[in-house]
């Protein structure tokens, strides 16, 4: 009996100090100096901040060099493609152009529209001064079962504070989480810690909750409210971080929210400068 | 000769440079997009396997930098997958340490364990210092998939040893 005690206290120590050879730290050693760090980035001491933030700036980088073979052969095949497709692209290019001109009266005459009505309405304008929203190309885009996040290549030195609201082809995406000097942290909508309230077609209220899969869930719709399919889904902007009416999705058969972005396929997003909210993230 | 010593060496670095690469890139070990609850922790078995099989070649310091790499990717608290992999190489050590002949079926049970005990420290340290929210569904999917695909990868990294790097085993 003793003889087995002695066996496990011995392999027991020799796992945790076993050190010679290749190993030059101890296991013990590095779980002491693990828990420090830890420790250290959890409660926030002034000096882990700057520290913090430089690693992720650098991190970020290497990540983005050491995927790129990945990034690489996946648009060596679309571009080959691409390239046999020239003529027929063009004609349908030039079609979407004729299209797009008639549409575009129609559009300067509903913003017309639309901000005359605002003002009688005297709703608070959301001024989209183009200079006020940059362009930021997705510099991680890691698949994690936990968190539902993209790295995008601006951060405090664009203007980017957290809580701003990040959107793609005017479309929201999510909104900014963690920023650095060079690159920050973009939540998606769909990551479980998503939480953003909408408005739905017919004016119900709910909240767009993520769910950690590709389609976020309504959540507090009013009472006896049926969700139906193709429902469009807009942010509410009752949070004072996204505008009001920004297009999110659309319901669908199970009565979740189709995103009208993919957000496996994000390459570009932009960021609106104008608002940030105050709220803890 | 010394060509040949250069490309024992590239080989004998092999699974260090597959976690570095895991860790710092976008390539994903899970593959959520195809099947929406697979995901799959590819790290704890490259860990687990190489300290228990070639610790010499999967050096603690290299281990403990990787997960503070993966920290930063994945946008967790610095140390807490540091932490995680720490216990897999401990309990890995001590399961070297107290086995003559290990076995897969042998091999796949003290992975459970380690697996378990690595978890419950980083969901209890994630959920209690940390403003993530998750689920339990989610981490069950990730154990049991992690847990079935280990005899896959541990008879791939055995023939990568057999054929590679060679003998030497616990």
């Amino acid at each position: 009996m003793s003889v087995s005690r002695d066996d496990f206290s011995i392999a027991f120590r020799s796992a945790l100090l076993q050190r010679g050879g290749a190993q030059k730290f101890s296991v013990l050693s590095l779980i002491f100096l693990a828990l420090i760090i830890f420790f250290l980035d959890v409660y926030g001491a002034k000096f882990t901040k700057p520290v913090r933030s430089f690693l992720n700036d650098v991190v970020y980088r290497l990540t983005f060099l050491a995927s790129t073979p990945s990034r690489f052969l996946p648009q060596v095949s679309t571009d080959i493609s691409n390239f046999f497709n020239v003529k027929e692209e063009n004609e349908r290019l030039k079609a979407e152009i004729e299209k797009y001109k008639l549409l575009e009266l129609n559009v300067e005459f509903l913003t017309d529209e639309n901000k005359n009505l605002q003002k009688i309405l005297e709703t608070e304008y959301f001024n989209k001064n183009l200079s006020n929203i940059i362009l930021a190309k997705v510099l991680v885009d890691k698949n994690s079962p936990f968190l539902k996040s993209i790295i995008i290549n601006k951060g405090t030195r664009a203007g980017i504070l957290k809580g701003m609201p990040v959107t793609k082809d005017n479309y929201l995406v999510g909104r900014i989480v963690e920023t650095n000097y060079l690159s920050s942290r973009v939540l998606l909508l769909n990551d479980l810690n998503s939480r953003i309230p909408v408005t739905l077609d017919e004016g119900a209220q709910a909240i767009l909750s993520g769910s950690g899969t590709n389609n976020p869930i309504l959540e507090y719709l009013p009472e006896d409210y049926e969700i139906i399919e193709e429902i469009n889904v807009f942010a509410s902007g009752k949070d004072g971080i996204f505008s009001s009416g920004t297009p999110i999705g659309v319901t669908n058969s199970e009565g979740q929210v189709d995103l009208f972005v993919d957000p496996n396929q994000l390459s570009f997003v932009t960021v609106n400068l104008n608002i940030q909210s105050k709220g803890k993230f | 000769m010394a060509k040949r010593s250069l490309i024992n060496k590239i080989f004998n670095a092999g699974p260090v440079i597959l976690l570095y690469y895991l860790c710092i890139s976008e390539v994903d070990s899970n593959l959520e997009k195809i099947f929406e609850i697979f995901t799959l922790n590819f790290q704890i078995i490259l860990i687990y396997f190489w300290v228990l099989k070639r610790p010499d070649i999967m050096a603690n310091g290299h281990i403990f930098l990787a997960g503070l790499i993966n920290d930063v990717v994945m946008g967790f608290p610095l140390g807490i997958s540091s932490l995680s992999y720490l216990i897999i190489i401990f309990v890995g050590t001590y399961v070297r340490n107290k086995s003559v002949n290990t076995t897969i079926a042998s091999d796949w049970f003290t992975f459970f364990m380690a697996m378990i005990f690595s978890n419950i420290l980083f969901f209890s340290l994630l959920n209690n210092f940390s403003d993530l929210y998750f689920t339990y569904s989610k981490i069950g999917y990730n154990m049991f998939f992690t847990l079935f695909m280990f005899p896959i990868f541990w008879l791939l990294f055995n023939i990568y040893q057999i054929t590679f790097i060679g003998g030497r085993d616990a």
